[in-house]
């Protein structure tokens, strides 16, 4: 009897073990593929055991009254057209925001770690900006630059003294798609040729011509582009020449031999390729490059789109990384904290080419999104984001390679600043995209409190570049719920 | 402010009526103030005093203007106006002087400056969610799609937000290209469209159109019925298309896209019979009709709310900005669901488009729209602005046209009404002077020579009265 007793106990104590080892393959959910992990030799900590919590934060969100998410997910798809895409399996109510934080119609708070695609720079409802944008809509929202108005010249000024070298001269226009075709106007009447140069991987903007410079082929529709040459991406993950920017280099050299009249309008990178997944440009890359567009009578564009404005931490614009001075920056996104705001900044010489013509924005430089642009430059400087960024981001990144030591399907940490990226791999060597892996850890992260954003051709990045109030605390919650997220894997 | 004592007075209406005889361009009737007790028309009252200004003056503004801002960046009026306040059909300058806005931003503040609801729902959505953008759901975008949508006819009803005119008139030609497979596209001449590449293309005025490679579009004739060659016959302006389509084309094309007024190109009203027969034409082509509702839509024609409804046809997309939220940057396409399906072919993604405060903003818009019976006072007084202008007309030669329709009018200045010379001069000296009076209008058409006359459409009787009263006082003393 006791020996039977204590087989069963025995038996019942394996199931257990089995249950809880973490050599256990689980039913993933419904997804492409079904890889398998290997285990995880190291000991299970706290963190693997006990969610964690969200920092503290003294806000209370208003109570919500309108419609649910299943209300509004069924208005979307019937007047919002089946290709607007949405994050999560069952998508988030956000209904309101408060510096890092955003909360869902339930009143539950998550940490915003994507900001609104690097959008909301100062963070949610800043309340310097806030003030800014409801003082200026009770005066004047919109007359045009037809007239005057101080808040798109005092605007102006204040960006112009953030460029370095020539670069003065301020155009506004409502979004980043926008600016990229502006300067991409700019580059082909200055120089009087017609080929660009973009990197593989990137992303310029959705419209009809920035499409073409555009590099990703999720983004591109099958529409004519002109004469566009998309060069071999210096990635330092990825790419076939590792870090060596030489090599990169040359292979833009080879294309303007090769595949031009040998002189081009311009090139355009973003720093840190953001959609293509937080990837940092190999050091000395810029520089080597903006040389050979120069002799080719090119010039040189730098998209900051989301690299500008402090986020990078070390620098204030993330061209300034590589050490160059651009001959045209675009910007969006986090100018305006949210506001649908973009702009163009160039030397007097290039804009002169402008004035041939008449070019008009109608909503570009409204008194509103300038007032809210200056407060936004003002937040920046006075609440010292850029050394915050520095710190913080080094924290994170610091804290996210000890994590990859412990998570063998974390290959790449990398990243500057508050514009991180973590991508994620079934094989380490191959580096083989762990695309259903990052799709249900994205989904766990949601579901343990913070939104993360997705990126890479692959979607097996991790974009982390939250509002840049984001705090030492919020980035170990980040990293511990990723550290509990993937321990459940 | 200035004011005038009797004497002063007498004196400048003498000067002016020597300088009858002369034409020469100098200051002619003296500034007319708020509630003055001076000579000319006067503006009508208003219970608004906007707060004292103390920011920046206009000579400061323009040289920073010189410094950091594009140098093709134009100012109306010989000396530029700083304008720091608006309210309802409104605007004040540095000084706290008022002006009718008879412009609207062109043609943009539709429900009026500083409209409270609108400013309470922009003011309230901004202070609890500025942006997300669409990864996460919000009523906002999904309650004003809809009601959008409910606002069009047929199967009109799948939207897409973008940020400006530009940005919808791009997406617009992108998608009718995806749609059909062809490239071509056609639009009319004397058009605007925007700024960006494809829709430079399909603006077609040379000085809106830089030197680089604009691919695809053909221009048709403009069926103009001033100054076009078959006059008011659409039809005969529709074979043109045809044409354009048999011998410039493959036979099939992409689309055909038109303004049902033309804004910029100086309220052209296209001529009767012209959008059915080219509509027709291009459907037997495979094309998909555009309609650019940017200036003419959101009740400004008075008559109907769409400018299209007035020509009698249903498009396949529509484009709107502008008036669509009273000045804040937004734009819409609004297709059907088969149209907008080939989006899915690939991704297209808009940061800030349909973000929770703009769609509110429209929302709101809409709702006073509605409210307010703005469209219906658009055609009652839009009717009486232009009986006004047309009687205006028949007393000076100088006025060679005057067209449009509820409140998007236009008034056509010639130096010789038989060649229908454009007087280009008389109307920036006009311009300016209205000005001086208080009455702020826009200018267009290619050469410059009209006044375009798109207020917010809380307009009254009684500003249309001040308006003409105003232009008639100033050619008068010409």
């Amino acid at each position: 009897m006791a020996m039977l007793q204590r087989r069963i106990l025995k038996s019942t104590l394996e199931e257990a073990k089995a249950r809880f080892n973490f050599n256990w393959y689980p039913i993933l959910s419904p997804c492409a593929s079904f890889s398998t992990l290997p285990s995880s030799s190291t000991t299970a900590t706290a963190h693997d055991h006990v969610p964690p919590h969200l920092p503290p934060f003294d806000y209370q969100p208003k109570p919500y009254n309108g419609p649910s998410a299943d209300e509004i997910l069924a208005k979307r798809k019937r007047f919002l057209g089946p290709s607007l895409f949405y994050y999560y399996q069952k998508p988030l109510n956000i209904v309101e925001g408060k510096m890092q934080y955003l909360y869902d119609e339930s009143g539950r708070r998550y940490l915003d770690a994507f900001a609104g695609i690097v959008t909301v720079s100062c963070g949610h409802c800043h309340p310097e900006i806030l003030n800014a944008i409801v003082e200026q809509s009770k005066l004047l929202q919109h007359a045009t630059t037809i007239y005057l108005h101080h808040a798109i010249a005092d605007f102006a000024e204040a960006l112009a003294f953030k460029m370095p070298g020539n670069l003065k001269v301020v155009y506004f226009v409502n979004s980043g798609s926008e600016a990229n075709e502006l300067a991409m106007l700019m580059a082909r009447l200055y120089t009087g040729s017609l080929g660009m140069i973009s990197l593989r991987n990137a992303y310029h903007g959705g419209s009809s011509s920035t499409i073409g410079l555009t590099a990703l082929n999720t983004w591109k529709y099958p529409i004519p582009e002109g004469e566009i040459h998309h060069v071999m991406n210096p990635d330092p993950f990825r790419g076939v020449f590792g870090s060596d920017a030489t090599r990169y280099a040359k292979e833009v050299q080879d294309h303007i031999e090769y595949g031009t009249s040998g002189k081009v309008a311009g090139f355009i990178a973003e720093t840190i390729q953001g959609v293509g997944g937080a990837v940092e440009l190999a050091p000395g890359y810029l520089k080597q490059v903006y040389d050979i567009v120069r002799k080719a009578g090119g010039v040189c564009i730098a998209d900051e789109v989301q690299t500008g404005f402090g986020r990078t931490g070390s620098h204030y614009w993330g061209f300034e990384t590589q050490g160059v001075i651009p001959d045209i920056v675009t910007m969006a996104k986090g100018i305006g904290n949210g506001l649908p705001l973009g702009a163009v900044v160039t030397t007097p010489e290039i804009a002169s080419v402008m004035a041939q013509k008449i070019q008009f924005n109608t909503f570009g430089g409204n008194p509103v999104c300038s007032a809210g642009g200056l407060a936004v430059l003002r937040v920046i400087d006075k609440e010292k984001r850029q050394a915050h960024c520095a710190d913080v981001g080094s924290h994170l990144i610091g804290r996210l390679r000890s994590l990859q030591d412990k998570h063998d399907i974390i290959g790449d940490v990398r990243g500057r600043g508050l514009m991180v990226g973590i991508e994620l791999v079934t094989d380490r060597k191959e580096k083989t995209p762990a695309k259903a892996e990052t799709a249900i850890l994205f989904e766990k992260m949601r579901e343990l409190g913070v939104l993360v954003g997705k990126g890479g051709l692959h979607g097996n990045v991790f974009r982390i570049k939250p509002p840049m109030c984001f705090s030492k605390d919020d980035a170990d919650f980040l990293v511990d719920a990723l550290d509990y997220a993937m321990s459940k894997l | 402010m200035q004011r005038f004592t009797p004497a002063r007075r007498l004196l400048s209406e003498f000067k002016c009526s020597l300088r009858r005889q002369r034409r020469c361009f100098s200051q002619v009737a003296p500034n007319v103030v708020d509630n003055n007790d001076g000579f000319g028309p006067k503006i009508p009252s208003f219970d608004y005093s906007p707060p004292p200004y103390t920011g920046p003056s206009a000579d400061e503004i323009l040289s920073k203007r010189k410094e950091y801002l594009s140098p093709a960046m134009f100012t109306l009026y010989s000396k530029p106006l700083n304008i720091v306040d608006g309210r309802m059909q409104y605007l004040f300058d540095d000084k706290g002087r008022r002006y009718l806005d008879a412009f609207g931003g062109i043609a943009t503040v539709c429900c009026g400056h500083c409209h409270p609801d609108v400013v309470e729902a922009i003011v309230n959505q901004t202070k609890r969610l500025q942006h997300s953008t669409i990864l996460y759901l919000n009523h906002a975008i999904a309650d004003f799609a809809e009601a959008l949508a409910n606002k069009l006819p047929g199967n009109l009803k799948v939207v897409f937000f973008t940020n400006s005119g530009t940005e919808a008139n791009e997406l617009a030609m992108m998608i009718a290209r995806l749609y059909t497979g062809c490239h071509d596209i056609i639009s009319v001449r004397n058009a605007y469209h925007g700024n960006a590449s494809g829709t430079m293309g399909a603006t077609a005025q040379s000085i809106w159109k830089f030197n680089v490679i604009q691919s695809g579009v053909h221009h048709a004739v403009n069926p103009d019925p001033y100054r076009g060659v078959f006059g008011s016959d659409g039809e005969k302006y529709a074979r043109d298309v045809e044409d354009l389509i048999q011998f410039g084309t493959s036979g099939n094309i992409a689309g055909f896209i038109s303004e049902a007024i033309q804004g910029v190109g100086g309220i052209i009203e296209l001529a009767p019979g012209y959008l059915p027969a080219v509509y027709s034409t291009i459907k037997k082509a495979g094309g998909l009709c555009i309609a650019d509702e940017v200036q003419a839509g959101f009740a400004r024609t008075g008559s109907l709310f769409w400018g299209f409804e007035n020509h009698g046809v249903v498009p396949d997309i529509v484009t709107m900005a502008k008036g669509i939220g009273n000045g804040i940057p937004l734009g819409a396409v609004v297709t059907t669901p088969e149209i907008a399906a080939v989006l899915t072919r690939r991704s297209y993604f808009n940061t800030f488009g349909g973000n929770p405060v703009c769609t509110t903003a429209g929302l709101a818009v809409l709702k006073v729209i509605e409210k307010e019976k703005l469209q219906e006072n658009a055609f009652v007084v839009g009717t009486y602005l232009k009986e006004r202008l047309t009687a205006l007309k028949d007393k000076y030669e100088l006025i060679g046209d005057v067209r449009g329709r509820g409140l998007m009018l236009g008034v056509e200045l010639v130096s010789d009404e038989k060649l229908k010379t454009p007087a280009k001069l008389e109307t920036l000296h006009i311009m300016d002077q209205m000005k001086e009076m208080g009455v702020l209008v826009g200018k267009g058409g290619f050469y410059g020579n009209v006044f375009r006359i798109t207020p917010p459409l809380c307009f009254t009787k009684e500003d249309a009265d001040f308006l003409v009263d105003a232009m008639d006082h100033i050619i008068a003393r010409m």
